[in-house]
């Protein structure tokens, strides 16, 4: 499904991306997950296009980014920093999203309007959005596109606990349809719920990639990452 | 639906929403009518103000020819106090996306960089058509009320002239907005380098062959004498050559992320 090979990124003299290497499987939940400067936003930007990595090559189901326009079809991505139209609505914003993608299924965009209790707010302007409700926003477009993969930068940030229930259902739902899901996080106890693997970034390098069953045996994922750390230090 | 109107939608959505699409062209509007009034009623305006004293006004003087009038409409009005509200009303273009996080948002959309520029271009580029073509106007009734009448085929052609001018002010700040960040930047760097472009016009002629604002030069000539030079169509292929250098440098800049650096 996705494919990283040899990503490598440099800012000045510092290598923030030493040679990423991943790969995901269709049907995976993946949680990616580093200290702060491990170089996680520098890997999801590079996949997406907001970046151009120095070295490597990354495909989504053997679509390299030479293919441009298909190569963004194949996932949807959701930024850590969600800035959008501030005097547009919600509404407004969502049908503009949606024709970039071509979609005009919008049978299931009411379904999951209602879903994040944002049938009212969603006629409002952006700029009164708080940012959860700009999250929400993001994630009701990306779960009606249904793209072949969802890519998020923390994707729980900010949202209500009702919200963060109703997206893991969401979530689990677009994977039984055959959907995949990359994202980066810092709540390693979150995490451990929904990730069907888990992929540690050091220093800019992927010092492991295994199910979340094998780390989790006998500790939780948050005592496994103090370790891997302390032990790669 | 193609990416390209999808954001050409866009914009226009959002100049509504930012009253752009009222207040430009009435801006325009206002300063087309302006030149011929206070053409015609500057005698009677000084005479009022009882600035008489050390002013002498000529009785014989011959009254301007509507051609004239509707020319320096073009060349005081719109080239100067135009080109700052053009530019600043255009500053934000990119800028804007870059410092909100929307170009990086638009990136990463199934949507190229040249329809993202060409939806920036051509949707700005018809909104200030609209504005200085209505302005245009109201200063063509009013020259041809006030003045002598201008025929409508010199002031068609002299529009169409000018608008080419208008064009490459407006993917030059284009290209500013991609490369710049700051907003005083931006504004600084695209009235002064339009307006120096303005004003050596008629220096020397290879500077007119090279120089995008000779389009308005050629626009005025046409007014004030009914003709144009046989310069103006290498002129225009050159003033094209700049727009497509300008949308080339913008595209650049931003296929290859250079703004992420920042």
């Amino acid at each position: 499904m996705l494919t990283i090979n040899n990503l490598k990124k440099r800012y000045g003299s510092k290598e923030v991306l030493q040679g990423v290497e991943l790969q995901i499987e269709k049907g995976e939940i993946l949680g990616f997950v580093g200290s702060n400067g491990a170089g996680k936003t520098t890997t999801l930007n590079s996949i997406t296009g907001i970046l151009e990595p120095d070295e490597g090559m990354v495909t989504i189901n053997g679509i390299s980014k030479l293919n441009r326009l298909i190569y963004k079809k194949q996932f949807f991505y959701i930024p850590d920093t969600i800035n959008v139209f501030k005097n547009i609505s919600g509404y407004d914003w969502i049908h503009f999203v949606l024709k970039l993608y071509d979609n005009k299924q919008t049978g299931k965009l009411n379904e999951f309007v209602r879903n994040f209790d944002m049938d009212e707010a969603i006629h409002n302007p952006m700029g009164s959005y708080s940012y959860g409700m700009m999250h929400k926003m993001s994630l009701i477009a990306a779960f009606t596109i249904n793209p072949p993969i969802i890519i998020m930068d923390e994707p729980l940030n900010g949202l209500d606990p009702t919200a963060v229930l109703m997206f893991k259902l969401l979530l689990k739902a677009y994977v039984e349809e055959g959907g995949t899901v990359f994202f980066s996080t810092h709540l390693l106890d979150i995490a451990e719920k929904i990730c069907s693997t888990v992929a540690i970034l050091k220093d800019g390098k992927i010092v492991l990639h295994e199910d979340i069953n094998n780390v989790i045996g006998e500790c939780t994922l948050e005592s496994f990452f103090m370790e891997k750390q302390a032990n790669e230090a | 639906m193609n990416s390209f109107y999808i954001l050409m939608n866009k914009e226009y959505f959002q100049m509504i929403r930012d009253f752009k699409i009222i207040w430009l062209p009435i801006v325009f509007i206002f300063l087309g009518m302006t030149q011929p009034v206070l053409t015609y009623y500057l005698p009677t305006i000084l005479g009022a103000l009882g600035g008489g004293q050390g002013i002498t006004i000529d009785p014989t003087m011959v009254q301007q020819e509507g051609g004239q009038v509707l020319a320096t409409t073009l060349g005081s009005q719109f080239d100067q106090l135009g080109i700052l509200i053009i530019v600043i009303s255009m500053m934000g273009m990119i800028q804007a996306d870059k410092a909100s996080g929307m170009l990086a948002f638009i990136l990463t959309r199934p949507v190229t960089v040249w329809s993202y520029i060409a939806g920036k271009v051509i949707s700005n580029f018809l909104l200030v058509i609209v504005s200085v073509t209505s302005g245009y106007f109201v200063s063509y009734l009013y020259v041809n009320y006030l003045f002598t009448d201008v025929p409508i085929s010199h002031m068609l052609s002299a529009l169409l002239i000018y608008l080419i001018w208008v064009l490459f002010m407006i993917s030059f700040t284009l290209m500013i907005s991609t490369i710049f960040n700051g907003q005083g930047v931006i504004a600084l760097i695209g009235i002064v380098f339009l307006i120096i472009c303005r004003m050596i016009t008629g220096i020397h002629p290879i500077i007119d062959l090279i120089n995008p604002a000779g389009m308005s030069q050629h626009a005025m000539s046409l007014l004030f004498t009914g003709s144009v030079d046989s310069s103006i169509y290498v002129s225009l292929f050159i003033t094209f050559l700049w727009v497509l250098f300008t949308l080339l440098v913008s595209h650049l800049w931003i296929s290859q992320k250079k703004f992420q650096q920042d």
